[in-house]
């Protein structure tokens, strides 16, 4: 899950590289303007020829910088298409789960709150039921999953991720 | 609970993206502040206003650029150029019932095409009138000036001559007329574009602003 941590980072790299790609295009369109004159002025001087140098070096800079970006965000639109996928993918794996274990729709609803780390009084107050009842409710989700407690209900699914990739 | 909690990109919705890639939303606020300087603040011919319309025409170029090779949604395939569909998009909004797009809607897209083509005009014909001259060149020409050497003035004066004069002079004041009226119809058509999104915003219950700006908070 480390896109979580690259994320942010990540989407600042095009930012800066679109920055400097707009610093080099305006810097180019000086130079090619300024080269175009001189050039027209008198063709054959070394000064207008070199000019026309730098102004061809500065575009393709400009090409390289559009490049560049296109890779740098093609590539994190794959990285959020993947993160999505896997999100997906545990959302599945949960449902598939409490299918298994026979959940009530209502238990259901109390173990993917109780997943998403909210206390019992919490989980009570958004389902507007006694707190008694979403710890009721809690208890036999623990005995159909037949785990100990919360703690052990949630590592039940983390534990699959957290496996090393030879692994089943 | 259970269907909110998905994540809202696996329903395969189509909404533009949330934010737009950094070429666009960057481009189109320096485009939006230099039309607001140069129209309205600076002085018209002034050494400022020049290098802002040379920077806009980098800004343009760029962009331009990008609508060939940028992601999907920049690409100018994604928002076609068509009047009817952008009409057809106005009458859904009146009725208050916009379709969502996964780029600029038809509406938004022939307002983007409005701007560029004005923004073209302005460019070229405000080089028409500088003769192309970079604003280096002419604030070393007005420095000179300043300083009591007319021999530039002269200089001007004599390419003048020597060409047909009567032409030069009739493109430059036409240049000028387009020029001004070119740069109007932006700051109306600019003013129109806000107004479209304010309604367009309204009428989607989603901010359409935020996109271009910074983008939705990711976890």
């Amino acid at each position: 899950m480390s896109g979580f941590a690259t994320g942010r980072s990540e989407r600042r790299g095009p930012v800066a590289l679109t920055l400097f790609l707009l610093l080099q295009a305006t810097a180019a369109i000086f130079f090619v303007g300024d080269a175009l004159a001189d050039l027209i002025a008198a063709p054959t001087a070394p000064h207008g020829i070199f000019e026309g140098l730098v102004a061809l070096a500065l575009i393709l800079g400009v090409v390289i910088g559009i490049w560049q970006l296109r890779q740098a965000l093609a590539r994190i639109a794959a990285q959020e298409r993947a993160l999505d996928t896997a999100r997906g993918s545990l959302a599945d794996v949960i449902e598939h789960q409490f299918d298994q274990w026979g959940l009530t729709p209502a238990e259901r609803d109390v173990g993917l709150l109780a997943l998403k780390g909210l206390d019992v009084a919490e989980i009570a107050e958004i389902r507007g039921a006694a707190s008694g009842t979403v710890r009721a409710q809690l208890t036999r989700i623990y005995a159909k999953a037949g785990v100990s407690g919360r703690a052990q209900f949630a590592a039940w699914f983390v534990e699959d991720l957290l496996q090393p990739a030879g692994g089943t | 609970m259970t269907d909110a909690a998905r994540p809202a990109s696996g329903g395969g919705t189509i909404v533009p993206p949330d934010p737009w890639d950094p070429l666009v939303r960057i481009t189109h606020w320096l485009v939006a502040v230099a039309v607001l300087v140069n129209g309205l603040i600076n002085k018209p011919g002034g050494t400022a206003h020049v290098w802002i319309g040379w920077g806009v025409l980098a800004l343009l170029a760029l962009r331009l650029a990008w609508g060939f090779v940028g992601p999907a949604e920049a690409r100018f395939r994604a928002f076609p150029f068509a009047p009817r569909a952008a009409f057809a998009h106005l009458r859904q909004l009146m009725r208050g019932t916009p379709r969502e797009h996964r780029s600029h809607n038809p509406a938004g897209a022939l307002m983007a095409y409005a701007l560029w083509a004005c923004l073209a005009v302005v460019t070229v014909t405000g080089l028409v009138m500088t003769d192309a001259k970079s604003p280096v060149t002419i604030a070393e020409e007005k420095a000179a000036v300043a300083a009591g050497d007319w021999s530039v003035l002269a200089k001007d004066a004599d390419s003048h001559d020597n060409d047909d004069d009567d032409d030069e002079e009739g493109i430059g004041e036409l240049a000028e007329e387009v020029h001004e009226i070119c740069a109007n119809l932006l700051l109306i058509l600019a003013a129109l574009h806000v107004a479209g999104v304010a309604v367009e915003s309204r009428a989607l219950g989603r901010n359409l602003v935020r996109p271009m700006l910074i983008g939705k908070r990711h976890s």
